[in-house]
């Protein structure tokens, strides 16, 4: 127990500084993510403005949406997105078989080794959007709401990690599985919008199976006491369990993938 | 080398994705769930008005699907592809080759594309068409020009993505360039809020912008929202800003080329 908690510091130093020894390209990189996120949410403001609300949302109330949205991802997927969609790879030239014979565990090394410091720039822009968002959307605010928020966040950001991993993990057993971070990434997208602009099975897939309406939408409606489409009354209770679990389910399917794996390189 | 070779790029880029079936699932189920959420979007927006500036719902959810799926191009690929040969050095065995790579890099593309149309975006329109409902063409004047304005924003996102592409060779990376140009194609060429839409400070501006040719007036085009004469004189104006951006992707290679330092290899 004691080895993991001197090694990753260690591990998280290290790859910084590989990352810093490119301190323009690491900068330009936070800049483009910026700009590139900065241009959908403009256009999203835009069609916001132009028509009054979306699904009954109004701009100040999307934009504490996007900015949890871009806040959770952001927070999970530096522990994950890189790491597990780099599996596939290791799997194929044989490079993960070195992982596992590693003095420490497999997930460990992998999350630790590769914290992602890129999505800094995403981090600063949902800051911004959120620190201009929250005094304009006249929530109530009281502690046990604020630390329902603050909870949630964590909550989204561990089932982001949590299904990172799955999808990295399933590389394990079929040697590719980066067309399923294409879907992720297709129901992330809609994770952006309220819910109950989606038709039905979309939404019963996005609280299910893809769970991504628990990303932001779940959390934020409950922190502005919007009513919450299908899960109604049960929504802050799903919100908060849903990160854990997920880990739970994701920790299952690691371990079974990692019994499972064979290799495919050498 | 004959130009006869490069065909040999377009069919071994086909082939190529032929070996990840998995990814042609993978990609027709995302782009239908895009297609599906962008008319969900425009439905909630519209919330039950009719017409909103002259543009009724059914003519909003046609452009979006257009322009989710008919006019989709996939940039970053590219991006990707070049970044990738800069870092790790494979661009000089590009320029060992006898050919232009620019000329390669474009008929690898047309087979990645073609690939893609053939097995992604012609299901997914058909599937949208017969559940969503898809406007036809204007008129037939509109009809017989949607192809060329189509062939035409291929064309000009070819050249915008290549000169990304190009300025790797000084930056070394392309991950950056990839994020900057997805910021700019989704505000200023009509991708998520047509121009119709816009403040109309902005959509002035936009209109005469390159990225403008790669979604808006394409799908503006098949919507008959240009009446003839105007047609003609945006494909000229399209024509023009493509000589144009064609050219500089010329100059930028013959700047590259010369500066070019192998990291590995």
């Amino acid at each position: 127990m004691q080895r993991p908690l001197v090694v990753i510091p260690h591990l998280v130093r290290m790859y910084v500084r590989t990352r810093f020894e490119y301190p323009g390209a690491t900068m330009l990189g936070w800049l483009s993510q910026i700009v590139a996120y900065g241009g959908i949410y403009t256009a999203i403001a835009l069609i916001v403005t132009r028509f009054g609300n979306l699904g009954g949302w109004i701009w100040p109330e999307m934009a504490l949406l996007l900015s949890f949205h871009l806040l959770a991802y952001s927070l999970g997927a530096s522990f994950s997105f890189t790491q597990f969609r780099d599996i596939e790879e290791k799997v194929r030239l044989g490079t993960f078989d070195a992982v596992l014979v590693k003095p420490i565990g497999a997930w460990t090394y992998l999350v630790f080794s590769g914290i992602n410091i890129g999505y800094a720039g995403h981090v600063l822009l949902a800051l911004g959007l959120m620190a201009w968002s929250l005094p304009q959307v006249g929530a109530d605010w009281t502690p046990l709401t604020v630390l329902f928020f603050l909870a949630t966040l964590v909550s989204s950001a561990a089932m982001v990690c949590a299904t990172m991993t799955m999808i990295g993990a399933t590389a394990l057993v079929w040697v590719k599985s980066s067309h399923l971070y294409s879907i992720f990434f297709g129901f992330w997208e809609l994770a952006r919008y309220p819910l109950q602009i989606f038709p039905f099975p979309l939404q019963i897939l996005m609280l299910t199976f893809v769970p991504l309406g628990f990303l932001a939408y779940v959390p934020v409606a409950v922190a502005l006491g919007k009513p919450v489409a299908l899960l109604g009354s049960a929504a802050p209770l799903a919100a908060l369990a849903i990160g854990p679990l997920w880990v739970l389910i994701a920790m299952a399917h690691w371990h079974y993938c990692l019994r499972n794996y064979q290799g495919a390189g050498g | 080398m004959k130009l006869s070779a490069y065909p040999a790029f377009t069919h071994s880029a086909f082939q190529s994705r032929l070996a990840y079936r998995n990814q042609v699932w993978a990609n027709a189920f995302g782009d239908l769930v895009n297609v599906f959420a962008r008319i969900a979007i425009w439905s909630a927006a519209y919330a039950g008005m009719t017409v909103v500036d002259g543009v009724t719902l059914p003519e909003m959810v046609t452009y979006a699907v257009l322009v989710g799926t008919v006019l989709r191009w996939d940039h970053a690929r590219l991006l990707h592809e070049v970044g990738d040969a800069v870092r790790t050095g494979d661009v000089a065995v590009y320029l060992l080759k006898p050919l232009h790579y620019p000329f390669a890099i474009l008929a690898s593309h047309v087979g990645h594309y073609a690939f893609s149309f053939v097995t992604v975006t012609i299901p997914v329109v058909l599937i949208v068409g017969f559940t969503a409902g898809l406007m036809p063409p204007a008129s037939l004047f509109h009809a017989a020009l949607f192809p060329v304005f189509w062939l035409l924003s291929w064309l000009v996102m070819f050249c915008i993505a290549t000169l990304c592409g190009l300025l790797a060779f000084w930056l070394l990376t392309a991950f950056s360039l990839e994020w900057f140009l997805m910021g700019i194609m989704l505000l200023f060429s009509g991708a998520v809020v047509p121009m119709w839409f816009l403040p109309p400070a902005l959509a002035t501006l936009f209109s005469y912008l390159p990225f403008a040719w790669v979604h808006y007036y394409p799908a503006a085009v098949y919507l008959g929202k240009l009446d003839p004469t105007s047609t003609w004189l945006h494909l000229g104006m399209g024509l023009g800003w493509l000589a144009l951006l064609a050219a500089a992707v010329a100059w930028l290679w013959s700047r590259a080329r010369h500066r070019i330092i192998v990291q590995g290899g």
